[in-house]
């Protein structure tokens, strides 16, 4: 059959400077696709060839971009950005475990309220969502929480930078999570809605500065326990008036005051940040 | 040209001290830094790599001082740094973890940094391993791709610790002669406690003991050390502990000549375990 | 969904056929997946180009092509299609797919305009049977009017369907039906 005849010199070079009428050039296409010997005399230079492959190579191997990540990164969030953000395992965890307690404060509030007892449930909501950013923000950065860290804090974008990032990243997701569950809690609205807010910017700056002495999973423990039994104390000491003591406008104004101190001090220690400083 | 000076350099532990007063200067090249466990080579390193702060002395790398803040920043440009244990996340693939690390030093252009992952891949002979994940590459694949991401972004020094550990001897020569190849226009420091390493790779070696250095010099120098004090014996010496029966079935020794033995040529390894013995003695001499 | 690897794929080699090579890229090797763009790409690009005078289009479509490859290359086992013919098919839809729009730069041939009129049902194997130096097919498709040739081409040796081949030319589907069949009526009389 075919095997008599295959496409000359003459021929490919007529074929491939696109000189052939049509009857011959769809002959010797035909030809081709049947005939390896014949596809295989097509001079490729190679150059051409192996940044061709590149290309093929670079996208089956790089990451897909996401529909999440598109809506990010049309919102200014850029692809690298991302990448910085959520990286790490820990981050991840740290998103996760954030996530399970949210969902598991709603549920819990909403069986209370269902048992009878709203009040109970906004104070419970009122008493654990602060936790809730400080949870998050406790994985972001450090060798407690990475295992590579030893290689990420030793690159140029190590240092304040990237732990401040991160942070804010994983409290603002934190912090608009628990406000979505604070707005389906019963009672007050404004004090399940609000309340918390103010406690929870304490505890999130209060953890990164005591972080820059202690390891950031340390510092989050040690703030979250000091909440949890100072408000525990409040509770047995004067139970009736525990809300407006902890949660009124007083109260409000000196966790306010509180925060802009830690925030203070998270700025002059920022540079403790940088693992080139030994902790 | 001189990549890194390390003056008067110290670090202590509470009691312990890992550093003593380091001196040292690293130029082109490959240098290794020889020691037994404990010697402070990681911790030298570590410095060296601005994942610790030293509590005393001075480093300079290519001039500047990772110890001020805006400084850090430009030696951590100009540095690629494979610690003892990375801790590469094991559920990556290779192409995800050093797409990440590109990302941490900055190549922040999506075409550049692709480019640039495909060219380390290439240069540790893993490009067809990039869609594996981590955890599934084999221990010298893994240790290539923990050197793969210390190469990103072309850096001028680049520190290895403890990069042979583990190896077998196959995949050791194939790091080796990746190893060689980067020393051809960088500055390539690596520790190790094999003096088949230091010899088979090294420009330079530098030898620590008890957080001091007690040697630098030439692999070549190294040996000669020990020069005039090797000797090769047909029974085991008397009044000796330090000798062992090589594969000829000859007894050597180091240090004094015992009766009857020749002289032989000293290795690396002879000249080192000397110069161990002696600083041991000089440490319980203080 | 990407479904993947049941058995290990033997390891793969220059020497590999089109089919092993394919077996192990549905594997995820990479190394098969050059081998294979090394060994295609070329006549590729070659027989794009006669489709498409922008070297830039016709890179990506080649480079669209094996990273569709990369993603399907388990369904290659499912059909009996030769691989440098599946290759094409993806590697022709790819084009058609990037000159979709209103500045399609999709090449008709360039030879002489004859007498409008009809042509031929060429399959592939047939002209592979004919060959150039088989009289009759020859001048007869060279007879034909470029748009009935250029339809021929897109569907018997392109193996694009009669609806691709339409909205590549920008015809109705109706229209390029009754052109195939006038191409045919008009090929079997110039052959006999």
């Amino acid at each position: 059959m075919t095997a008599e005849w295959h496409v000359d010199s003459e021929l490919r070079e007529q074929y491939e400077r696109g000189a052939l009428e049509p009857s011959r050039l769809m002959a010797v296409e035909a030809h081709m696709l049947a005939c390896a010997g014949c596809r295989g005399e097509i001079q490729v230079d190679i150059t051409w060839l192996t940044g061709n492959f590149s290309v093929v190579y670079d996208n089956i191997h790089a990451p897909r971009i996401g529909p999440v990540q598109r809506l990010l990164a049309r919102v200014g969030l850029p692809e690298h950005r991302w990448l910085l953000l959520t990286a790490t395992p820990a981050l991840r965890w740290s998103w996760l475990a954030a996530t399970i307690a949210v969902l598991g404060l709603a549920i819990a509030g909403s069986l209370l309220s269902w048992s009878g007892d709203p009040g109970a449930a906004s104070t419970l909501f009122l008493v654990l969502a602060p936790i809730l950013p400080v949870i998050a923000v406790s994985g972001a950065y450090g060798p407690a929480v990475d295992p590579m860290h030893e290689i990420t804090g030793t690159t140029p974008s190590a240092g304040p930078a990237l732990v401040l990032w991160r942070a804010v990243a994983v409290i603002s997701i934190a912090t608009v999570m628990a406000a979505v569950a604070g707005l389906l809690m019963p009672g007050p609205g404004w004090l399940a809605a609000a309340g918390w807010l103010l406690p929870a910017l304490l505890l999130c700056t209060g953890t990164l500065a005591l972080a820059t002495i202690l390891s950031l999973p340390v510092a989050a423990s040690v703030l979250g326990g000091l909440w949890l039994t100072g408000l525990l104390a409040v509770q047995q000491a004067q139970e009736e008036v525990f809300v407006p003591t902890l949660f009124g406008p007083s109260a409000q104004i000196s966790y306010l005051a509180a925060a802009a101190v830690a925030a203070a001090v998270l700025f002059r220690r920022r540079s403790r940040f940088d693992l080139g400083e030994s902790r | 040209m001189t990549t890194v000076t390390v003056s008067g350099l110290s670090k202590h532990y509470g009691a312990r001290t890992a550093l003593d007063s380091v001196d040292m200067t690293i130029d082109v090249g490959v240098t290794g830094l020889l020691g037994p466990n404990g010697a402070g080579k990681s911790t030298l390193l570590r410095c060296l790599a601005t994942a610790l702060a030293p509590d005393d002395g001075s480093i300079r790398v290519s001039g500047l001082d990772p110890a001020v803040p805006a400084q850090r920043t430009e030696v951590r440009r100009r540095i690629g740094y494979l610690p003892q244990n990375p801790g590469l996340y094991p559920n990556f693939t290779a192409y995800d973890l050093l797409d990440y690390v590109a990302v941490l030093k900055e190549i922040t252009e999506t075409r550049r940094r692709r480019a640039e992952v495909r060219r380390v891949l290439g240069e540790v002979e893993l490009t067809d391993r990039a869609k594996t994940k981590v955890r599934k590459l084999s221990g010298g694949m893994r240790q290539r791709l923990g050197l793969a991401q210390a190469l990103l972004g072309d850096p001028a020094l680049v520190i290895l610790d403890e990069p042979t550990v583990g190896l077998d001897p196959e995949q050791r020569m194939l790091f080796r002669a990746l190893v060689s190849r980067l020393g051809e226009r960088r500055t390539v420091l690596l520790s190790t406690h094999q003096t088949e390493d230091v010899g088979a790779l090294c420009e330079r070696v530098v030898v620590m003991s008890g957080g001091r250095v007690i040697f630098e010099g030439s692999p070549r120098e190294l040996a000669g050390v020990a020069e005039g004090q090797v000797w090769l014996s047909e029974e085991p010496p008397k009044g000796s502990t330090a000798y062992w029966r090589n594969a000829d079935g000859l007894y050597r020794t180091i240090g004094r000549q015992p009766a009857g033995a020749e002289a032989t040529r000293p290795s690396i390894e002879d000249g080192y375990l000397l110069l161990l013995g002696a600083a041991a003695a000089a440490e319980v001499a203080r | 969904m990407r479904r993947r690897r049941q058995r290990p794929v033997p390891p793969v080699n220059e020497q590999s056929s089109d089919a092993e090579l394919l077996r192990a890229v549905a594997a995820e090797q990479t190394a098969a997946l050059r081998i294979l763009h090394h060994r295609h790409a070329g006549w590729l690009r070659a027989r794009l180009r006669r489709r498409c005078a922008d070297p830039d289009v016709i890179d990506a479509a080649i480079q669209d092509t094996f990273v569709a490859v990369w993603d399907d290359a388990h369904r290659y086992e499912e059909r009996a299609a030769d691989a440098a013919a599946w290759l094409w098919t993806i590697a022709v839809r790819r084009l058609v797919s990037a000159l979709r729009g209103p500045a399609h730069r999709w090449l008709s041939d360039p030879a002489a305009d004859l007498s409008d009129d009809v042509a031929t049902t060429p399959s592939a194997e047939e002209l592979v049977l004919l060959g150039v130096e088989h009289g009759a097919l020859g001048p007869a498709l060279d007879r034909l009017s470029p748009e009935l040739r250029s339809l021929i081409e897109a569907t018997a040796l392109d193996g694009l369907t009669v609806r691709e081949a339409a909205k590549l030319f920008g015809i109705p589907e109706g229209t390029a039906k009754s052109r195939l069949t006038r191409a045919r009526t008009r090929l079997r009389e110039l052959l006999t």
